[in-house]
């Protein structure tokens, strides 16, 4: 390759891994919060199923 | 008087608004918007020079004698982020605002979310910048000002998540809480401002007439709006989520009665 070109372009490879990992840790951080959300309203559903069933049991 | 406050204490709180609703729409849009200033990023706004080189190469119809800056790329989502965050930081502050004014749970619930949402938008900044601080300065930190100040926020962010879990009393929780959440927002201009009042920073003054080019503008536009609509939406789901354990909780409450 162009000695000069290969300055030009020699950061790009060696940036590749914090460039990916920027992007990829940005969104995992947000797949996160969703996957906390996700479960927490799969907990409080999962109570209301509980307390349906209680309600039920006393009105038999 | 007394009748109306037994109402308030016996009305359980209400989970799915309007605003739920709008929310697919929402997370749609900013899905949308974040990928198409993520292709612009890479295919449209060409990579910032750096250091000078020895010579000059025709590249597509351009000379060039700089080093292309391919980690300059990060800067598309780390400042739309860092704004995200900066914008959950106020609503918070609205809602501590608002509860210390009228006393009322729900808006410490709001306040508490968007809190929450702040912190994520926090973590993301701080990542994204991470790596491009170790890449671009060699070292994974350094005692920048805005560094130190974006820093001492998240700190705070992470102070007002702890102290609700030490406090019992829900109003007293909520009121401290309340506190910390205005000091957390006062630190969002400082933190905004910092690299005017201390121009030796390494972090430069981007938000100014020339500060960037029309295409890297419209790129952290189309990101910024995005991410904005990304973070309302989790806002609204993980708001209806904790109202609907909250409603749940009080049903139980009744059925205990």
């Amino acid at each position: 390759m162009n000695p000069v070109l290969e300055e030009i372009y020699s950061t790009i490879i060696p940036s590749a891994p914090y460039l990916i990992a920027a992007y990829a840790l940005l969104w995992v951080a947000l797949l996160v919060y969703i996957l906390i959300i996700v479960r927490g309203q799969k907990r409080a559903e999962k109570q209301l199923e509980l307390i349906e069933e209680d309600v039920k049991g006393r009105t038999l | 008087m007394a009748d109306s406050k037994k109402r308030t204490a016996h009305k359980l709180p209400e989970a799915g608004q309007w605003p739920d609703v709008l929310s697919p729409w929402v997370i749609v849009a900013g899905i949308i918007l974040t990928t198409l200033g993520f292709l612009m990023a890479f295919f449209v706004v060409p990579p910032v020079s750096g250091a000078t080189v020895n010579g000059a190469e025709l590249v597509g119809d351009t000379v060039v004698s700089n080093k292309l800056l391919m980690s300059q790329k990060i800067f598309y989502f780390h400042m739309p982020v860092a704004i995200t965050s900066f914008a959950a930081l106020a609503f918070a502050a609205y809602y501590c605002v608002r509860f210390l004014i009228t006393r009322e749970l729900r808006f410490d619930t709001c306040a508490r979310i968007a809190m929450e949402v702040a912190l994520l938008f926090t973590v993301m900044t701080m990542i994204t910048g991470e790596m491009w601080t170790r890449f671009e300065w060699g070292v994974w930190w350094t005692w920048d000002p805005r560094l130190t100040t974006y820093l001492i926020l998240m700190l705070i962010v992470i102070a007002y998540i702890v102290l609700r879990n030490m406090v019992d009393d829900p109003i007293r929780r909520a009121a401290f809480a309340s506190v910390v959440g205005v000091i957390a927002f006062i630190d969002v201009p400082i933190c905004f401002m910092v690299t005017r009042l201390i121009p030796s920073s390494v972090h430069p003054v981007v938000t100014r007439a020339g500060g960037m080019t029309p295409e890297m503008g419209l790129c952290i536009a189309l990101v910024g709006v995005g991410m904005m609509c990304v973070a309302f939406a989790l806002y609204r789901a993980r708001f209806r989520q904790v109202r609907f354990a909250e409603r749940v909780d009080a049903l139980k409450e009744r059925l205990d009665d």
